[in-house]
């Protein structure tokens, strides 16, 4: 554990020393990062005009759960998405070889090995928004809530990562250099509504199936109607489900590897 | 210009290379895209107890939802670095020694794809109309192919934005940030995410100078059937003078950018 912590702060250092020799792209990325962040707001705000509620929500508890989600995407483009996104070409250039050699867990060596320092400044930015639709929040709350969204969030960082990994490995048996990465951004369109607007089908497609309501919807949803124990049950098992699937597939994929570039 | 339908076959096969991954990320990201904004457009509308809202009943959203997503796609066309990344691993160098023109040749391959994706949004429209909504008539397939002729000559004004800001590879050390925020302006401002007439009525005026609203929410409202002729007019005289303008920037940069080019790549 020692060991793979001193190893994660290594992969911190070179990162950052590498975001700081393109500086121009490192500027562009947070201005890329914020123009997201205002698009979401502005599009509940005209959603705003026409409705007081959605999804038994008002504007300024929807305003909490768009800075949760921006937060987790933050989180995910800090930590994990660069490494994700080469991780296809490497499987299709065969590539990976380099990494299944060395005395490291290859699965955290892969997700891992890239910080992403532009997003961290975006992180910082998003946490701030964050913040700022706590205050702004009608309601009351105290230090307890504040604790467990933010684990809750955390959860939802964890989901999100296992979703986008389980659309990538299919590459080691496709063969390509995408993968169904496409599709995950846009379901991740799913994780940007509020839970309650699915329905039938669609509720359980998206809160079991394709989990994507659970990564923020439902830490928002405890954070402002409380902890119930079906809830925490139902993140705690898909969150676990989805853990344990993305060991299996990636166990099986490492051993469909075939090293030879396609 | 013989070589032209060369291109355009060559793009086609290499679109579908990897046929499955293909056909599940487009059939999944149009119907994923459509639950969710019908899903949306349900909770408000029930939320609101009406409806209509602003010109638009729940079926004409949902049927505005099949459009826009497929119709994004005829807009952007090839993927993001379809110039930045030849530049940025210096194999723009043959477009300088072959005998043809890089503008044609990249304008045909973006064209290409356009024209892929017009295809796949006529089969999803035609499919939607026979099996949800008990056929097409005549005049609806009559505005079907004018809004897919409007798609795509956007299309080909968002490959001056897209070629503008890919030429700056010739200057900055990645560009590819730059085509995101490009999208997202052009799905939000375009009417991709909420239709335009859900907007500020002040922001729709301003937004009609511009040429976003003539990308998405123009082409796909007359697929609909719910635009004048004159409102298409006015569409194109705009989208006509943003092409324009856009290719004398794609020029100026291009005449200044190539004295940077090293060949080398990065």
């Amino acid at each position: 554990m020692k060991r793979y912590l001193r190893l994660y702060l290594y992969f911190l250092r070179f990162s950052f020393s590498k975001a700081m020799e393109f500086r121009i792209d490192f500027t562009f990325r947070i201005v890329m990062d914020c123009i997201y962040y205002v698009v979401n707001i502005l599009f509940f705000k005209v959603i705003y005009l026409h409705t007081p509620m959605l999804g038994g929500w008002r504007e300024d508890e929807i305003m909490v759960f768009v800075g949760a989600y921006i937060l987790i995407d933050a989180i995910n483009m800090t930590i994990f998405s660069t490494n994700l996104w080469w991780l296809p070409w490497l499987i299709n250039k065969g590539e990976l070889d380099y990494y299944l050699i060395r005395p490291v867990n290859p699965l955290f060596f892969l997700s891992l090995r890239e910080f992403s320092a532009n997003s961290f400044m975006n992180l910082i930015i998003a946490a701030g928004f964050l913040i700022y639709t706590l205050i702004q929040y009608q309601g009351s709350f105290g230090a307890a809530e504040i604790f467990l969204f933010l684990a809750l969030i955390l959860n939802g960082s964890l989901l999100y990562f296992c979703i986008q990994m389980l659309t990538i490995l299919p590459v080691f048996w496709t063969q390509s250099t995408r993968g169904f990465v496409d599709l995950f951004y846009t379901l991740g369109l799913a994780m940007e509504r509020p839970h309650r607007i699915y329905r039938g089908f669609f509720k359980i497609l998206f809160t079991t199936l394709l989990p994507f309501a659970l990564i923020a919807s439902f830490p928002v949803k405890v954070f402002l109607e409380g902890p119930d124990l079906m809830t925490m049950l139902h993140l705690t098992a898909v969150t676990i489900s989805f853990f344990a699937l993305l060991i299996f597939v990636w166990g099986k994929g490492l051993r469909n590897y075939s090293s030879a570039s396609s | 210009m013989k070589w032209w339908p060369s291109v355009v076959s060559l793009e086609f096969r290499k679109i579908l290379v990897f046929r499955t991954e293909f056909w599940v990320t487009f059939l999944g990201q149009a119907l994923v895209q459509l639950v969710i904004a019908r899903s949306l457009w349900t909770a408000i509308f029930e939320e609101q107890k009406v409806t209509e809202m602003n010109g638009f009943t729940l079926p004409m959203l949902t049927l505005y939802y099949v459009i826009v997503p497929i119709g994004s796609r005829i807009l952007t066309g090839e993927n993001i670095g379809f110039i930045s990344r030849e530049i940025y691993e210096g194999t723009f160098t043959r477009y300088l020694l072959y005998p043809l023109s890089w503008f044609q040749y990249k304008t045909l391959t973006y064209v290409s794809y356009s024209l892929f994706y017009a295809l796949q949004l006529m089969v999803f429209f035609l499919g939607y109309k026979f099996f949800l909504s008990g056929g097409i008539s005549f005049s609806e397939f009559g505005n079907l192919l004018l809004g897919l002729g409007l798609f795509l000559v956007s299309s080909l004004v968002y490959l001056m934005m897209s070629m503008a800001v890919e030429l700056l590879a010739l200057w900055a050390d990645n560009i590819w940030s730059l085509m995101v925020m490009l999208r997202f302006f052009s799905n939000f401002l375009g009417g991709a995410l909420i239709p335009l007439a859900f907007f500020p009525e002040r922001a729709q005026v301003i937004l009609s100078y511009t040429p976003f609203p003539n990308l998405v929410s123009l082409p796909a409202r007359t697929i609909m059937g719910l635009t004048s002729p004159e409102e298409i007019f006015r569409g194109l005289v705009v989208v006509a003078f943003w092409a324009v303008v856009l290719s004398f920037v794609v020029n100026f940069l291009w005449k200044r950018g190539q004295k940077n080019y090293s060949g080398v790549g990065i």
